[in-house]
């Protein structure tokens, strides 16, 4: 790994001002873009890495895939809205420069979870179940997502625009990355399964999961009737 | 009232000229209904992205949809808007209304273009109807609010020399638009997108 690019992944960590003033000169965004997805790769690889430590076998190698494909197939999905709002919000960025500003952030983000990682194996390694692990796994994106915002916000501008366009960004980066996520589920493995599987069957989504929920919240629960849940099953 | 305030066209709608100081007036109309025109192009993407999950002739049903969510405030509650205006003394011409309208427009196909991507991979992959309709009316309630927002942003620059009470006003009479743009939108997507419960 060349000194450059530690150096940009340094840069990455320390000034993300720095790093937002680089997509704006297209001669700094091949670098950028090739050490942030360096930085992807192999913080989001670790950390699903190690996320699978719980149930172990394949499903390390599948999640230590997973998770940066998420990520990646999330940024792919996103930067085209987040380019479209940014200009019809006022702010004149490139399609390229949003791209590497948005994976910067995710390099970022990744590497925060690179940070995590030691800990989290860590409680896995003493015998934190399935779900204790979905929450910490939950707090440590959470906190992740934060260090990535330092990025945007410095990109789009720390006023009430940048504020209004992070906002509007972060409403379409949501349910999106959610989705995505949830399309290449299991990411930590059930202890008790059998057989790892690299994905999952279609089932649900994660939008019918906070649609049931949110209607459950105001007391409506749709229930099939006895015989129809008899034939499903 | 000058002789040029009376054309509707081009006068100040009932204003003296020291009291409107009217922005210079950007492009000409032509120009700006092909703005207009291109947003509506650029909202049939979305209206694709959520045909995708009918597919067949749902593509089309929606690609037509969508632009008409657009063209209903654009066409019925945008001029309603300007006459309301026009009737407060607001210091506002039609060129730089129609130019404001245009503007909001383009920016709200445009919004919905570059959300197309997610909008189609969210659609596809939910399970339930009514999730799909649900994310789906979020894209478009979030380019909507963009699209208000860049309309008012237009307005507020034509008032800015405005009195506080004519100021008011207009405040007032943009929330009023506000939500008959959203009800106008909202009723022409549930009525022409099969998605949102629609003719499906």
């Amino acid at each position: 790994m060349s000194a450059h690019v530690l150096g940009l992944l340094d840069e990455l960590l320390r000034s993300p001002k720095n790093v937002a003033e680089r997509v704006q000169r297209p001669e700094d965004l091949r670098p950028l873009v090739v050490s942030s997805l360096l930085a992807l790769l192999m913080g989001a690889g670790t950390f699903g890495a190690v996320l699978a430590t719980a149930r172990g076998g394949a499903q390390i190698g599948y999640s230590a895939l997973k998770l940066p494909l998420a990520v990646l197939a999330t940024l792919c999905l996103c930067v085209p809205a987040f380019t479209a709002i940014a200009r019809a919000l006022g702010r004149q960025l490139e399609l390229s420069a949003m791209v590497g500003l948005a994976l910067s952030a995710a390099a970022r983000a990744a590497l925060v979870l690179l940070a995590f990682a030691p800990a989290v194996w860590f409680a896995l390694d003493r015998g934190l179940g399935y779900h204790g692990s979905v929450v910490l796994s939950a707090l440590c994106y959470g906190v992740a997502g934060l260090s990535a915002l330092r990025v945007m916000a410095s990109g789009l501008g720390r006023d009430a625009r940048g504020a209004a366009i992070l906002v509007c960004c972060a409403a379409v980066l949501l349910p999106t990355g959610a989705q995505s996520a949830w399309m290449l589920r299991p990411f930590i493995g059930r202890p008790a399964q059998a057989k790892v599987p690299f994905l999952r069957h279609k089932e649900s989504s994660f939008a019918d999961a906070v649609y049931t929920s949110s209607r459950s919240s105001l007391g409506l629960y749709s229930r099939r009737p006895q015989g129809d849940a008899e034939r499903a099953e | 009232m000058t002789d040029e305030g009376n054309v509707m066209g081009v006068g100040v709608i009932g204003l003296s000229r020291t009291e409107s100081e009217p922005l210079a007036v950007s492009a000409s109309v032509p120009k700006e209904l092909s703005r207009l025109a291109s947003g509506l192009g650029l909202s049939a993407v979305f209206g694709l992205a959520l045909g995708a999950r009918a597919g067949g002739l749902g593509l089309l049903q929606h690609a037509l949809g969508a632009p008409l969510g657009l063209l209903m405030v654009a066409g019925v509650a945008a001029p309603s808007l300007f006459v309301r205006l026009s009737l407060m003394d607001a210091p506002l011409r039609p060129t730089q209304m129609v130019s404001a309208v245009a503007h909001a427009t383009f920016n709200t196909g445009l919004v919905l273009a570059g959300l197309s991507p997610a909008m189609a991979m969210l659609v596809v992959s939910i399970e339930s109807a009514g999730a799909a309709a649900w994310i789906s009316g979020l894209g478009l309630a979030l380019a909507g609010g963009i699209g208000l927002s860049c309309l008012f942003a237009e307005l507020q620059r034509s008032i800015a020399g405005a009195s506080l009470l004519l100021k008011s006003r207009v405040f007032m009479t943009l929330a009023v638009f506000t939500v008959l743009a959203c009800a106008l939108a909202a009723r022409a997507w549930r009525a022409w997108l099969p998605l949102l419960g629609g003719a499906a």
